[in-house]
């Protein structure tokens, strides 16, 4: 970009062209008052606010120089009107002044007049406080109104612009960045104006109403208290809250939240900025769905069962049973018949403390993140393998950019990520989403197949072959391991064929290739439609990524998209039966979730300790592995489905009463902050899971530490990490979280030097480019983070430590039932019965189950919207109401995954169900 | 002394010129036979150039040189022809569409082929509902006769045209809120730039010309440059239609070339007749509510652009309304300011807020009699705030009226806040 010079209020600055005049005097550190302008989206110019003089060198028109006066300055010609500031792009030589007797009148206008229609009720408004209106008028504005009282234009206020967000329409001014937000960023075009002039007013259009994903973010960037929350409304005066940084652990992606506190209590959640995962944004789960922290129903006390019944009982009691009932299963049988569950939504530090409990004191090897059910992701390592390379910025990502989805519907599983990717589509990169079924992010793709659902396979190994071909023509083949008989593998294809299998043209997979190869910077994005194949799939799309060379630089390689907020730090952990921490080998994997509960069965495992998953709900086929325990300690903030057959349940600490980190889907770990006390005797689940080997002291059978044996991994050869490795005997005497972050930098490889106190050092780094007054115009926010942005570890591959091999396994294609026509596509939805939605208001959002299917199908079959359907496969059947979707492939079937009423894994047979239709019941 | 012949309002001599035989018999759809036929769009832009045709809905703005400021090589582009007449004391437009609609389709034919484009859309005012009928009638009667469609005239050249009506909102004859209109969206002004040539009706390069503008294109291709500049001034050649109201004699519409006086206009019996009940004229507001007012010593202005422009106000849609002694003038400008009010947007801050400050407290002192010695200096700065700071010329219109009343008749004001208080505190003795 060229560079401009221009000169605002005497001082010179260089701005690269294209940049605006409020912009470019932030730069020259000058404030320029706006209301309507956000730097994150298109200026408009409505509110006048940002009226400033400009002038520009006259140019002579015979000889196209710019005149000069005696002192051989440039003529500066003023423009005849005040220009709005933020529709001006700067340009060579231009002279800005913000602060003449004529700007200021028009400025003081200007707020003169938006105070005439303004209530005046900051007493009782929840902006107050941290209001752009405010700020601007002690700064700008006039010292007192002649407005007449009595002129005032009076509404109803507040009014619902949906369940989530009021609005006061008399305290807007009209500015509209909501509406403009809603359009550009969350691309959910759901609000609009009605009526004009002095009646002019916000309203939302869809049904129901305000209905996005990223509603809350419109209080943030309202710059009045028009608009509000219905979930901090009145709750709290913002000077009396105390931000506490924090991370979201709904989804992957790890968005930078703050928890406001007043005393002990969340008043709100609130985004602070972080450019390389959140910028300035949250979903509404994450900000309005964290009540479950507060709730009644907590555990406060560890509970004991005794004569059948859980009763309260003390820390020293809980912990010495606990402890007593392992030992005794592991001196009778040995440490394998003990299993371990460790959810992924708990910190790094938990899952680390539970695997080194099971591995070194216990020697069990069966730990899993995850409940076996059938269709749940298999465990990830491209991820982290060929994960995007350190320095990944999707901000800052655009033209030379190809972003390639495949089976992932960041809407629902990762919804910042939408937002992301439609930035990169925005500033001019390629978004190319190939899934098996509508998805919202399609609308701001540049490129969009739709593959038929069962032939995904067909459609990879096809896109592989056209993808070889176009690097092997622009002479980009690159050197790694199993190109040559991947390379004869592929010439066995024929691409017409499987490109018609999977339903798409090959010109279009051709297209495809030819963007994602030719690109500067190739990122593939995957998630539960991509999981649903299994591991063949992933593997393919690594395949893709190696062969584009797009792997192992800043900008390049692949996100994983798993369900829970810390899934990758799961994986990390080791808290997994193939790979101890830090992908290290195992000389004997355990047992997976799923054969756990076949052992458990069998009474090969007699006893298990569940922290913060619950199974019995998630995999209702599992309480009877439960049940069948000799001994089942459960470690959760509630008594859930699995806690009520436990033996013993330790209460444990939310993530917000206690420090700890969590590891995104980009690998990047971030520090979440205490922001009050546990309630009760709940404790930190490391806490517990020290308590329990503490109190095991002694207890144990010595084992021969063969078991846990680390031998290879990526990081295999660095020499110390291996030591780090075999340091895994030490004592458990951690005294803080951040001695457990410090073991784990210490022994995981990969993490070494992600400590507290490194991650403390990332700082303000952010894009928001905050200067003196900046709060003025942008207060209300909470964007500022100044607890560091987080650390992003470097994938194997970025330090040539990969042990991917390029290769692509036969697909084999098991007989279709012809009795099961219907392919089923589970779909995981952001507002599901997830119990950590309790007490928040998206309660109501969560949908009733129902079976979509599509429009064609519905025909054929003489099903209606609402009639009553079976659903059934090989495993069983369900029964749910019947959607028709127009946009919906034939032949394919889709059911929202974890909505109560619908217990899929009654149905699902594995990574992919057939299933077949009946007609029940006409609605 | 009357014009001997009509450019524009040709109904006058012709009354049933609307009917299409009647407009073929006269020469109809020979100038687009001309144009199609042997000229190039290239010649035509040039003749209209040359002809020094201004555009008549306001600006004056030459639109020949308009027309060149189309980017070249891209396509498609729009002609959009502004019927949204909705300046108070102007009703030419009407008058054309209503009786004279056929010269106004062949005016947009020969401009849609000298710009290049095929589809050409005429935005009407929503109000002007059987107009619009007669409009569409007329342009059915074209398409039959192969006046419009494909090839028209075996010429190659295609074109469609249709009628928009809007729903009643003067906004909507600003040229950008009449494109969000006719794109279907809530009709408020865009930020300019982009100018609608490079960036207009969906995106694409668009000429937007009013109905006056457009008609009097087929004139000049047939009869040349020459015989046009015949007409009017050297800067301001060709006739206006000045629509004339207010308490004069013979309102209406009266077609003038160029340069005839004022004084003119009102008194002559063949236009305005001279003044009801031969009252002084006091006001003039010589281009629609928007124009800046002249009082009655400024009669012999004459009517052109540059005449006005030195008298300080503007020719602007050619709406005189001439007032007599009377009439109040804040309460002129409270009646005017109203209609900005109400017709103001919401976009931009200023006109928004400063209309309704503007009418609530002349409202206060016109009609509830209880102004204030400072509701003067706050009028004062309330139209100051406005001027130049809006989001379009709506709210500097609306500056216009009460500058206006302020400026040449500031001890109306001063009585009117005078005497009002004298009956306040009268009240208050009293009680």
């Amino acid at each position: 970009m060229p560079e401009i010079h221009v000169t605002i209020d005497g001082v010179p600055v260089t701005v690269p062209a294209g940049t605006n005049v409020v912009d470019a005097a932030r730069v020259a550190g000058i404030s320029i008052p706006v209301f309507c302008y956000h730097p994150r989206m298109k200026p408009v110019g409505m509110c006048r606010m940002c009226l400033v003089a400009i002038g520009t060198p006259k140019v002579d028109r015979a000889t196209g120089q710019v005149e000069k006066d005696a002192e051989g300055k440039p003529i500066i010609a003023m423009m005849p009107k005040l220009m709005t500031g933020c529709t001006t792009p700067v340009s060579e030589g231009m002279v800005v002044l913000t602060t003449t007797d004529e700007v200021k009148f028009a400025q003081r206008g200007i707020l003169e007049f938006l105070l005439t229609s303004h209530p005046l009720d900051c007493p009782v408004c929840d902006k107050g406080g941290e209001c752009p209106l405010q700020n601007l008028t002690m700064e700008w504005g006039p010292g007192n109104s002649r407005f007449d009282y009595s002129d005032k234009v009076h509404f109803e206020k507040p009014v619902p612009l949906g369940d989530l967000i009021l609005l006061d329409r008399e305290r807007c001014i009209l500015c509209g960045r909501c509406v403009r937000y809603q359009d550009e960023i969350a691309d959910d075009p759901v609000l609009g104006y009605e009526n004009r002039g002095r009646n002019w007013h916000i309203i939302s259009k869809s049904d129901p109403p305000f209905d996005s994903k990223f509603s809350g973010n419109t209080t943030d960037i309202c710059p009045v208290g028009a608009l509000t929350t219905a979930d901090f409304r009145f709750r709290a005066r913002v000077w009396e809250l105390k931000s506490v940084p924090s991370i979201c652990t709904h989804c992957p992606v790890g968005c930078n939240i703050a928890l406001d506190m007043r005393h002990d209590q969340i008043k709100r959640v609130m985004p602070r900025e972080n450019g390389a995962v959140n910028d300035i944004w949250i979903c509404d789960k994450g900000r309005f769905g964290q009540r479950f922290v507060e709730s009644t129903e907590r555990l406060t006390t560890p509970l004991i069962r005794r004569n059948g019944e859980l009763v309260a009982t003390t820390w020293d009691e809980a912990l010495r049973v606990v402890a007593e009932r392992f030992a005794t299963i592991q001196r009778e049988a040995g440490g394998e018949a003990l299993a371990g569950l460790a959810g992924p939504r708990l910190s790094n530090e938990d899952l680390f403390a539970f695997q080194r409990l099971f591995r070194e004191v216990l020697h069990s090897p069966h730990l899993d993140h995850r409940v076996g059910m059938p269709g749940e992701p298999h465990a990830d390592n491209l991820g982290t393998e060929l994960g995007v390379g350190s320095g990944t910025n999707l901000m800052t990502l655009g033209k030379g950019t190809t972003v390639l989805v495949f089976g992932a519907d960041p809407e629902e599983e990762a919804p910042l990520y939408m937002l992301r990717l439609r930035g990169i589509a925005d500033r001019g990169g390629e978004l190319i989403v190939v899934n098996p079924r509508p998805t919202k992010l399609e609308r701001s793709a540049t490129h969009r197949l739709r593959y038929r659902a069962g032939s995904e396979l067909q459609f990879t190994r096809a896109l592989l072959s056209v993808a070889l071909a176009e690097v092997d023509t622009q002479q980009r083949t690159p050197d790694f391991p199993g190109l040559d008989s991947l390379r004869t593998t592929l010439q066995s294809i024929a691409v017409d064929a499987a490109a018609e299998a999977a339903g798409v043209t090959v010109e279009a997979l051709r297209t495809v290739a030819q963007r994602f190869v030719q690109a500067e910077n190739g990122i593939i994005m995957y998630g539960a439609d991509a999981f649903a194949v299994g591991p063949m799939l992933t593997h393919d799309l690594g395949n893709l990524a190696v062969l584009a060379g797009k792997v192992g630089r800043a900008n390049n390689g692949l996100i994983a998209l798993l369900p829970g907020g810390n899934a990758r730090g799961a994986l990390d952990m080791g808290v997994r039966p193939d790979y101890g921490p830090g992908y290290t080998s195992l000389s004997q994997p355990g047992l997976s979730a799923r054969e756990i509960w076949g052992a458990a069965t069998e009474g090969r495992v007699r006893g298990m300790y569940v922290m913060g998953i619950d199974p019995a709900n998630d995999f209702p086929a599992s309480r009877g592995a439960l049940e069948a325990l000799e001994f089942l300690v459960v470690q959760d903030m509630f008594l859930t489905a699995t806690a009520q057959v436990a033996h013993v349940v330790l209460p444990s600490a939310s993530f917000a009463e206690r420090d700890g980190t969590y590891t995104n889907a980009e690998r990047r770990v971030q520090r979440a902050r205490q922001a009050r006390p546990a309630p009760g005797a709940c404790r930190a689940d490391w806490t517990i899971v020290q308590g329990v080997a503490q109190a095991l002291a002694g207890m144990l059978v010595p084992v021969a530490a063969a078991s846990q044996s680390a031998t290879e991994g990526y990081w295999s050869q660095d020499g110390s990490e291996q030591e780090g490795v075999s340091r895994n005997g030490q004592a458990w005497n951690y005294i803080t979280v951040s001695d457990v972050a410090d073991a784990i930098a210490d022994t995981v490889p990969g993490y070494s030097g992600i400590t507290h106190t490194s991650l403390a050092q990332t700082g303000k780094v952010g894009t928001w480019g905050r200067q003196t007054n900046e709060d003025y115009f942008y207060d209300g926010t909470n964007y500022e983070n100044t607890e560091g942005v987080g650390l992003q570890y470097p994938a194997p591959v970025e330090q040539q430590r990969t042990t991917f091999t390029l290769e692509t396994a036969p697909i084999q294609s098991a007989p279709i039932d012809e009795r099961y026509p219907f392919v089923l596509l589970v779909q995981r939805l952001l507002y599901d019965a997830d119990p950590l939605l309790r007490d928040s208001l998206l309660v109501s959002h969560v949908p009733a189950p129902y079976v979509a299917i599509s429009t064609n199908d519905s025909r054929r079959l003489g099903i209606q919207a609402g009639d009553r359907v079976r659903v059934s496969s090989s495993a069983g059947g369900i029964e749910l109401p019947a959607r028709v979707v127009v946009d919906l492939t034939d032949g394919s079937v889709l059911i929202p995954a974890h909505l109560s009423g619908a217990p899929l894994s009654m149905i699902q047979t594995g990574p992919r169900t057939h299933v077949a239709l009946t007609k029940i019941a006409q609605r | 002394m009357a014009l001997s012949e009509y450019i524009v309002l040709r109904d006058v001599q012709i009354p049933d010129i609307a009917d299409f035989d009647v407009y073929l018999k006269h020469g109809g759809y020979e100038a687009l036979r001309q144009a199609v036929k042997h000229k190039t769009p290239a010649e035509i832009v040039t003749m209209v150039r040359d002809a020094g045709l201004r555009g008549r809905g306001g600006a004056g703005f030459p639109t020949g040189v308009k027309w060149g400021f189309l980017p070249k090589g891209v396509y498609p582009r729009y002609l959009l022809c502004n019927c949204d007449e909705s300046e108070p004391g102007t009703f030419n437009n009407h008058q054309i569409i209503d009786r004279n609609p056929h010269q106004l389709i062949e005016g947009i034919i020969i401009s849609a082929y000298a710009i290049e484009c095929h589809t050409a859309y005429i935005y009407t005012r929503g109000e002007f509902a059987a107009a619009s009928r007669t409009l569409e009638h007329a342009i059915a009667q074209a398409y039959a006769s192969g006046f419009l469609g494909k090839n028209i005239l075996g010429s190659g050249y295609d074109l469609d045209l249709y009628v928009h009506r809007g729903a009643g909102a003067y906004i909507c004859g600003e040229e950008t809120a009449l494109m969000e209109s006719l794109e279907g969206k809530i009709g408020q002004p865009r930020l300019k730039p982009p100018f609608p040539a490079v960036a207009g009706l969906y995106g694409k390069p668009t000429i937007i010309n009013n109905v006056e503008t457009l008609i009097n294109v087929p004139p000049i291709v047939e009869k040349g440059v020459a015989w046009y500049r015949s007409f009017g001034t050297e800067k301001s050649p060709g006739t206006k239609a000045f629509s004339l109201c207010g308490h004069v004699n013979r309102p209406g519409n009266y077609e003038l070339p160029f340069g005839v006086p004022l004084r003119e206009l009102i008194y002559s019996p063949e236009y305005g007749g001279g003044m009801r009940e031969d009252r002084p004229v006091k006001i003039v507001v010589p281009g629609g509510a928007s124009a800046p007012w002249l009082t009655g010593d400024q009669l012999d202005v004459a009517l052109d652009y540059e005449s006005l422009a030195a008298a300080g106000t503007m020719l602007g849609s050619g709406g005189v309304i001439v007032l007599n002694d009377t009439v109040s003038a804040p309460h002129v400008a409270y009646k005017m300011d109203e209609f900005f009010k109400h017709e103001s947007c919401g976009k931009c801050t200023p006109c928004r807020e400063g209309t309704h400050w503007l009418v609530r407290v002349l409202h206060r002192m016109t009609e509830e009699h209880h102004g204030h010695a400072d509701d003067i200096p706050t009028l004062h700065d309330i139209y100051r705030q406005m001027a130049g700071n809006c989001l379009c010329l709506l709210g500097e219109s609306a500056v216009m009226p009460i500058k206006s009343a302020l400026d040449l008749f500031p001890e109306e004001f001063e009585t009117l806040v005078k005497v009002q208080h004298a009956e306040h505190r009268l009240e208050l003795t009293s009680r």
